[in-house]
């Protein structure tokens, strides 16, 4: 039996655990982006005035506070936190996407907050002289030019998200990691080496996937006039 | 010009040319931490129609000023007045929409098509889709870009130039009385801003609105303004027209300020019309006369071809230059000066001798009507 | 702006680092004002292992638990896994920064397009299948562990140093050609000091991926924190898993911390 002949007569796990993997990915990121874009649009502000305490001083430490904490838990090992987890929201599904949604954070509040500083201080200026209030301004200048930003660090952490599903499997979070889990646990047993092939493969399949499903979101998403 | 209201304006006050349109009383700013005033107790007055240029070196508060006449910054204490109503605590929002603002690079939306652009304030303003884009196409009109060539363009597809146009033509569009201009031709290159200056005044014929106008450019404020405002640190040292400005300079700082280049430009506000011309003849007798008057040569249309008879010289061999009428006295130098002539012709608009400058007589004559005034 | 590295967290640092040399203060009290925000990592983590340590005090552990938890044990497992995060990380060094100062080469500037590109997608590679490929490659066991934690980090490490490389300012280059410096001179006086902090950036990304791998080596039998979960979850003991998963946490960040350190103090020392 060669790798091709697994795929065929297990295509219907196969399938299923892509899809699966594909859904986990896609429900973790989009909670994941939902609170990041939310949280980066609340706290994003002037700068702060040196010497008089305002709203704005707040949300400056909710903004930098965010961002280092957030970056911090980039850096912890992902069994790390399934294992954190794994008492508070026992085995499955749950575990799988809270845990995933956690390192989708960073790069999108990260993401949000550079775009949304970044914008053209001239265009704020004039918006703000043409009688713009605060909130319009930020929801129908800041926002959409800042979207390309904001889109890529989705992007990426769509990427980042797909690998460290896998590692889900450990507290049997759904997808291609229990490919993984199988194949190694039978090593030596009939089809265990196609297995790991098969789970590892398939996670550049379900990138690809996004890849092209983002490609679409950014052609209809982003206005005409920024798109390079 | 004050009394060109614009064409589109609802009800223009009649006799408005000189209603006070916008009032600082003891206007100051005192920003956050900061010690002495950015703009201290300014009292200023802008008529209705006028363009007043702000000007000064950089922190001497005339942005500062500009910008609490819409309150994107709020002054410290103080009133401000539109057309005798008090601002100083209305809704500020509410307020710009009222108000034009052209900043510099026009800060254009680049998300927004041109016509969306122009059609901000319209559409928050509530005004249909319909009357927005015709409005819109009106503007694009004035400021000289064809509207079916340019209304569905992004900003990024349009030269400075072209942007800055719609940046104009976008604090225009709901038709508010007042116009703040900062710095709006500052990052253009020399020569489309010289056009862009010509532009603006045109337009201002037509819509007569009451403008302040930022400037860190005397030639600018010479050129546009119907009154100067000299800023130095936080305040007004000098507000009046721009000749008195050149000619008289109200202390130390305005005449440093204006410096050694004001005698130049003030060649430039002195309008041909103005002067009294030496007499100029055409009649082939006055050949050889001796009280001084040239005689040109003319041909069928009446238009002077070459010199005939100079004083005390032999004419031949001198080239003749001319200049229109409805010049300065400027434009009578720079012609003198590439003609390398030490007289000119000056002409009517049909292109018949008037009278003649000297440049000899122009520098005595200058010095003449400045003990005048 | 596009992969979830400490990239940023340096640019921050290094603004703060200048803004607050503006001002001229001496001594430590400098010192504090420049790094106080270092401090602050290190304390919130003494102070959740102290929590985690007053909790397990509080349990009653049976004798599985004590055995797993037992100093030893975790000592030794920890030591390995330290063992094989450092040697892969100093692998992926020796390999993806000569690497990526190759492609920074005139002649190898058409490549970098592409390597970025397949290294951005190769974020999507899960590093669990790089190793349980290479388990069924070799063998089970360290070597295996150590190859395999090279290559799944190798791609992300060139890519940053390609990265970084790119932001050298090419005016100095420029300036440094124009005074007469051979190519090779320039490369090694003026482009490679420059481009340090790249390379310790590059190590921190390395080793924090490292680190993060390594705990998944147990699974082909190369030890390592892992085996503290994997124990846990074979025995379904949660107090076991808490403390597994606090202490991985604990020496990632730590170690992650170390690295921004000696990233700050070289960042500081090439200006």
């Amino acid at each position: 039996m060669n790798f091709l002949d697994y795929l065929a007569s297990n295509s219907q796990q196969i399938v299923f655990l892509t899809q699966a993997h594909f859904l986990v990915v896609l429900i973790a990121v989009g909670l994941g982006s939902l609170i990041s874009v939310v949280l980066g649009l609340a706290v994003s502000t002037g700068e702060p005035d040196p010497r008089r305490f305002s709203l704005d001083w707040f949300a400056a430490g909710v903004r930098e506070g965010g961002l280092v904490f957030t970056a911090a838990l980039l850096t912890v090992p992902s069994l790390a936190l399934f294992a954190l987890f794994l008492p508070i929201t026992g085995l499955g599904v749950t575990t799988a996407i809270i845990v995933l949604t956690i390192y989708t954070l960073y790069t999108v509040l990260r993401n949000t907050v550079a775009g949304l500083t970044t914008v053209d201080r001239a265009v704020l200026e004039s918006a703000k002289g043409l009688g713009y209030g605060r909130l319009r301004r930020l929801l129908t200048i800041q926002l959409p030019l800042a979207w390309p930003v904001i889109l890529n660090g989705i992007r990426v952490t769509t990427l980042i998200s797909i690998s460290i599903a896998v590692v889900g499997a450990v507290v049997q979070g759904p997808g291609l990691g229990i490919l993984l889990l199988n194949g190694i646990s039978r090593i030596g047993a009939a089809n265990s080496f196609y297995q790991v092939l098969a789970g590892t493969l398939l996670c550049l399949v379900v990138a690809a996937v996004f890849e092209i499903f983002f490609a679409i979101v950014q052609r209809l998403t982003i206005p005409r006039g920024i798109r390079v | 010009m004050s009394d060109n209201p614009d064409q589109t304006a609802v009800v223009p006050e009649p006799g408005a040319g000189q209603t006070d349109t916008i009032v600082l009383e003891g206007v100051e700013k005192i920003y956050p931490g900061g010690t002495s005033p950015a703009v201290s107790q300014l009292d200023m007055t802008i008529k209705q129609g006028e363009i007043v240029m702000l000007i000064g070196p950089s922190g001497c508060g005339k942005t500062t000023t500009l910008k609490m006449i819409n309150r994107l910054i709020e002054p410290t204490s103080g009133r401000i007045l539109l057309d005798g109503k008090d601002v100083t605590h209305v809704n500020g929002d509410l307020l710009r929409r009222q108000i034009g603002y052209v900043i510099q690079q026009g800060g254009l939306f680049p998300h927004f098509t041109i016509a969306d652009n122009i059609g901000v304030v319209p559409r928050m303003l509530g005004w249909d889709k319909q009357k927005t884009k015709e409005r819109a196409d009106e503007l694009l009109h004035l400021v000289g870009l064809e509207p079916s060539t340019f209304r569905d363009r992004y900003p990024r597809q349009l030269s400075g130039g072209q942007q800055q146009r719609v940046g104009v033509a976008r604090a225009l569009a709901a038709n508010p009385p007042v116009m703040l201009m900062d710095e709006p031709f500052g990052a253009i290159d020399p020569i489309t801003r010289d056009r862009l200056q010509d532009e603006f005044l045109e337009i201002q014929r037509t819509v007569g609105k009451t403008i302040a106008f930022v400037t860190h450019d005397l030639q600018e404020a010479v050129k546009l303004g119907d009154k100067i405002a000299v800023f130095a640190t936080g305040k007004l040292e000098q507000y009046a027209d721009p000749e008195t400005v050149l000619t008289r300079p109200a202390n130390d700082f305005v005449s440093d300020f204006v410096g050694g280049g004001a005698a130049v430009r003030r060649l430039s506000l002195l309008e041909l019309a103005r002067l009294e011309l030496h007499p100029i003849e055409t009649d082939e007798k006055a050949v050889g006369n001796s009280n001084g008057t040239p005689v040109v040569e003319i041909d069928a249309s009446g238009k002077p071809v070459s010199w005939r008879h100079l004083p005390g010289a032999d004419a031949s061999g001198v080239a003749l230059v001319t200049v229109p009428i409805s010049g300065t006295v400027y434009d009578a130098v720079d012609v003198m000066l590439d003609g390398a002539a030490s007289l000119v012709a000056v002409v009517d608009d049909d292109g018949r001798a008037q009278g003649v400058l000297h440049w000899n007589d122009l520098v005595s004559g200058l010095r003449t009507r400045e003990r005048d005034a | 702006m596009s992969t979830a590295t400490p990239e940023t967290i340096n640019t921050q640092a290094q603004e703060t680092v200048e803004e607050v040399e503006g001002k001229k203060e001496s001594g430590l009290a400098r010192l504090w004002q420049q790094h106080y925000d270092l401090v602050i990592l290190p304390a919130i983590i003494i102070l959740l292992l102290i929590l985690l340590f007053v909790y397990i005090q509080t349990r009653d552990l049976d004798t599985i638990e004590e055995r797993v938890l037992a100093a030893d044990n975790v000592w030794g497992l920890l030591r390995q896994h330290l063992w094989l995060a450092f040697l892969s990380t100093v692998l992926v060094l020796i390999i993806a920064v000569p690497l990526g100062i190759v492609l920074s080469r005139r002649g190898a500037r058409k490549a970098q397009g592409p390597v970025l590109a397949i290294g951005g997608f190769a974020q999507a590679l899960p590093p669990f299948g790089v190793l349980l490929l290479m388990a069924f490659w070799l063998d089970f066991g360290v070597t295996t562990a150590v190859i395999g934690l090279t290559l799944a980090a190798l791609l992300p490490v060139l890519r940053n140093t390609v990265i970084g490389l790119q932001q050298v300012d090419q005016s100095l280059i420029e300036a440094a050609r124009g005074m007469g410096m051979s190519s090779r001179q320039t490369l090694f006086r003026v482009e490679i000091p420059l481009a340090v902090p790249v390379i310790v950036a590059g190590l921190r990304v390395a080793l924090v991926l490292n680190v993060g791998t390594a705990t998944l080596a147990s699974y082909i039998g190369a030890g390592g924190l892992g085996e503290l979960v994997q124990q846990a979850l074979r025995l379904n003991r949660i107090n076991v898993l808490l403390v597994a998963g606090a202490v991985i946490a604990t020496v990632a960040l730590l170690i992650d911390w170390l690295a921004g350190v000696v990233e700050r103090v070289v960042v500081s020392r090439s200006g």
